[in-house]
């Protein structure tokens, strides 16, 4: 009899702990899957860039891609590529869900995560500085500014930055949640 | 000595003759094997957390490396005219000042964190103080590589320079600057990559406290 009431108090205090563990990992699932969406449309909208101006003369150029700059292509590269590891760790995180207490899982995962999270940002800085010099150009260096004639390709181009920037910050709060996770096992 | 089995113990007389009973009591007994003792929980969070300090140290000199060779970049060519400058600094490119202040403030949170690292050292259980160096560690890989990742895209447009855009490549008259800035931005992917591995490593010992 006191064996079991005892074992019963201990698994009273246990199941608090487990419930906020599980708590924490359908918040992790639901952020993934919201990093996910911001990837995948920063993604398709700097790779679906294409304007062509009204007129053209034997030597300008006047049509604007994403692939005329190699940043861009390796910002479209690294969003899908980090949208594709998010796609591949939704299992991981629904197997999370159902045993709470699995460990080495959410170390593969922390180590996944941060791989992503610096990937992610190095393409999204790079194309930072890249949209920058498209909309200030820089005087000493004589680089002339492309967001004068190409306008709409600007937009589409600033707009791509915002989803790629949101998901680093869903990533380091998927990092945060993984560590806190393991340290209430 | 006896083996602490159920049924039946096997007791193995050691006859404690001439006076080395004092040394005789820490030998094992013929046919017993001595156990290697495995690595507490608490000696292999303090393993993790020594090499979290060595590459606390290292990410630290990479970062104000970076900033120092950025930060006093200069050339000048010997010949001048009337309207080009053929100056080059850092201060002439906004990302390059960017560079400069991040990779700053990310050498001086390492420095500030030292003696968090070495708390974590010293107390192996506690995960309030290694949580918190997580939680600045995150900040600080975040802040590392945007800095790196966009000087390192005007540093390949220095290099290369792009046809379709009409910007020229300034390497070609600014070779020394060129120089310089590369080195930095390879000293600052040398900090990101040793920040990203501090994080994996808190989050290891996190498991093990």
């Amino acid at each position: 009899m006191k064996g079991s009431a005892a074992v019963e108090l201990a698994e009273a205090t246990r199941a608090p702990s487990a419930g906020i563990n599980r708590g924490i990992s359908i918040l992790d699932l639901i952020l993934r899957i919201v990093a996910l969406v911001c990837t995948l449309g920063s993604a398709i909208a700097m790779g679906t860039t294409n304007e062509t101006l009204p007129f053209f003369t034997q030597f300008i150029r006047f049509r604007a891609e994403y692939n005329d700059l190699p940043t861009f292509t390796f910002f479209v590269a690294a969003n899908a590529v980090v949208s594709g590891y998010l796609l591949l760790s939704l299992p991981i995180s629904i197997f999370h869900i159902m045993r709470s207490g699995a460990q080495n899982s959410r170390i593969l995962l922390i180590i996944l995560d941060t791989s992503m999270l610096a990937l992610l940002t190095a393409g999204a800085s790079a194309s930072a500085a890249i949209v920058y010099l498209a909309h200030n150009g820089n005087a000493k260096a004589n680089w002339l500014s492309i967001c004068q004639q190409f306008n709409s390709f600007c937009e589409r181009i600033s707009g791509s930055l915002i989803g790629s920037f949101g998901a680093v910050t869903v990533f380091i709060l998927l990092i945060l949640l993984s560590g806190m996770a393991l340290s209430r096992r | 000595m006896r083996s602490g089995s159920g049924g039946h113990s096997t007791a193995i007389d050691v006859p404690e003759a001439d006076g080395r009973s004092a040394s005789s009591k820490g030998k094992l007994a013929p046919g017993m094997v001595a156990a290697a003792p495995l690595p507490s929980p608490a000696g292999w969070a303090k393993g993790v957390a020594i090499f979290d300090l060595i590459f606390r140290i290292c990410a630290m000199v990479a970062a104000l490396g970076a900033a120092a060779a950025m930060g006093t970049s200069q050339e000048s060519l010997p010949f001048f005219t009337q309207f080009f400058q053929f100056q080059a600094q850092y201060d002439d490119i906004p990302t390059f000042q960017f560079f400069v202040v991040s990779m700053a403030i990310v050498a001086g949170y390492l420095l500030l964190s030292l003696p968090f690292s070495i708390v974590c050292i010293v107390r192996p259980r506690a995960s309030g103080p290694r949580f918190l160096l997580l939680i600045l560690d995150l900040i600080a890989l975040t802040l590392a590589t945007g800095a790196g990742g966009a000087a390192a895209a005007i540093v390949y447009l220095a290099h290369n320079g792009n046809a379709n855009t009409n910007w020229l490549a300034i390497c070609q008259q600014f070779g020394n600057f060129c120089q310089r800035i590369s080195g930095a931005v390879v000293g600052s992917f040398l900090a990101v990559a040793l920040l990203a591995m501090i994080v994996v490593l808190s989050g290891i010992a996190l498991r093990g406290v």
